[in-house]
């Protein structure tokens, strides 16, 4: 059974790892450059698909938070915390890949966009939800905590992005015209990077599974081996 | 009255009382909104601070900062002498708890931001009598949906490690769409332009204010109850 589930494990990377190679080749040997921007236009093939999986990360932490706050198992937590690092990182490479495009563009590292400003409010959103957990002592209260600012969290992602569109000077492209090997490749990138968020909340879930188990058996253990002297004093 | 209206006055006196004999939290947060002005018009300098937009900016830093510690002093109090375990035995529904200190809160929050605002005008030449209804109208919703995310995470926070500066960076990112409207309608309200008249409310700034007020008033209403949990 776990030998069964290792290889299944080794066939979901090497098939994602297939897939992004597949994608490189397509940007580099498939794809016309575009003839404003240049090759740097060809990280809009990473960033659009990754911002979405941010967005789709944000949902996972989202129910995962609500199933902690409905069920109080901690395997939610788990899943709503793997999501959350998945979510910051996507957001990183969004932010950063978005700040490549704007450099080139508009000749700035940062331009107070709405949506570059959305990603960094999203980045900033999700980042405090991992940093307030190791301030919060007992794994129950945390997971509490945590679920409840899961929630909130992504209750404010629809006012952000709606409140960022009242800044003033939105140089961001609202939609760009893609030559058809474009959009098809444009396509394809989804693939690799769905692989990728689903595997890396998954791997993120088994990591932190385990610590949890393993958490939970010295806690227990702890228990055990201060309750026996007492039994014994009282003998 | 019914009963939850009796419950509701008695909790919001209750937090009233302990502030009239304590003064602990309302001189606090008062000098310490004057304080950031002072600092914030120092660093501004006086051409830059004189204008709509920066005098709009530092005055609602001194409402989230002066809000911050409110919610932090009034919930600590019910942390002493493990008041808040007397007040979750008594038969009080959870809500009306919520909905007490919230009110608790506002109201501590309308003097902070008559002191503030005052001195803002003084110090700063903010010129309220350009719009005072719509001043009063954005300065409202934006302290009605602070103080109920604010409420619901100083419960949550209180018990933990790192009180002051957590419950401040997890309050922040959240309340940014509310910053954000708010300061764009101040902005659009108190900006001066030689030869335009002011401004009026926008009309989708607004909308996002009272869709964050409603949002966060019935999530923090109903999961306000979870986090009291020992």
């Amino acid at each position: 059974m776990r030998l069964k589930s290792c290889r299944l494990t080794a066939g979901f990377w090497a098939i994602t790892l297939a897939m992004f190679m597949a994608g490189v080749v397509m940007v580099f040997a498939y794809t016309p450059v575009e003839k404003t921007m240049g090759p740097v236009q060809k990280v809009f093939y990473l960033h659009l698909p990754v911002a979405i999986n941010t967005f789709l990360a944000c949902v996972v932490v989202f129910v995962a938070s609500v199933g902690y706050l409905w069920k109080r198992t901690q395997a939610w937590d788990d899943l709503a915390l793997a999501a959350c690092k998945t979510a910051v990182l996507l957001c990183s490479v969004v932010l950063l890949t978005g700040m490549i495009w704007g450099r080139s563009a508009w000749g700035a590292w940062w331009t107070w966009s709405p949506r570059l400003t959305f990603s960094l409010l999203l980045w900033l959103l999700y980042v405090v939800y991992l940093v307030i957990r190791p301030a919060i002592e007992s794994p129950q209260r945390r997971a509490l905590v945590s679920a409840v600012y899961g929630l909130v969290a992504f209750l404010d992602v629809p006012l952000v992005y709606l409140s960022v569109k009242l800044m003033p000077q939105d140089i961001h492209p609202a939609s760009i015209a893609l030559e058809p090997q474009m959009k098809t490749t444009l396509l394809f990138w989804f693939l690799p990077v769905t692989l990728l968020n689903i595997g890396l909340i998954a791997l993120g879930y088994a990591v932190q599974r385990k610590r949890t188990l393993i958490e939970q058996s010295r806690g227990k253990r702890s228990v055990h081996d201060t309750s026996t002297p007492l039994a014994g004093d009282a003998a | 009255m019914t009963p939850a209206i009796k419950q509701f006055v008695t909790l919001v006196g209750k937090d009233l009382r302990i502030e009239a004999r304590s003064r602990q939290t309302l001189g606090l947060v008062c000098v310490l909104g004057v304080l950031i002005l002072v600092v914030l018009g120092l660093g501004l300098g006086r051409e830059t601070v004189r204008s709509g937009a920066a005098s709009t900016a530092a005055l609602w830093v001194a409402y989230l900062f002066g809000g911050v510690l409110t919610f932090e002093k009034t919930m600590a109090v019910e942390r002493q002498d493990s008041a808040l375990a007397g007040l979750l035995m008594a038969p009080v529904d959870r809500g009306v708890l919520y909905l007490a200190k919230l009110t608790s809160n506002l109201l501590l929050m309308a003097v902070l931001a008559v002191v503030v605002t005052l001195v803002g005008v003084l110090l700063l030449s903010f010129d309220l009598g350009a719009a005072p209804l719509g001043f009063i109208v954005i300065i409202t919703l934006g302290m009605v949906g602070f103080a109920s995310v604010g409420t619901l995470f100083a419960a949550a926070v209180s018990s933990t490690r790192l009180q002051g500066g957590l419950l401040a960076l997890v309050i922040f990112p959240i309340c940014l769409p509310l910053v954000i409207a708010s300061t764009r309608m101040m902005v659009n309200l108190f900006e001066t332009r030689v030869g335009e008249p002011a401004s009026s409310l926008g009309g989708s700034g607004l909308a996002i204010l009272i869709a964050f007020d409603a949002i966060y008033l019935v999530t923090s209403w109903l999961v306000f109850e979870l986090l009291l949990e020992p």
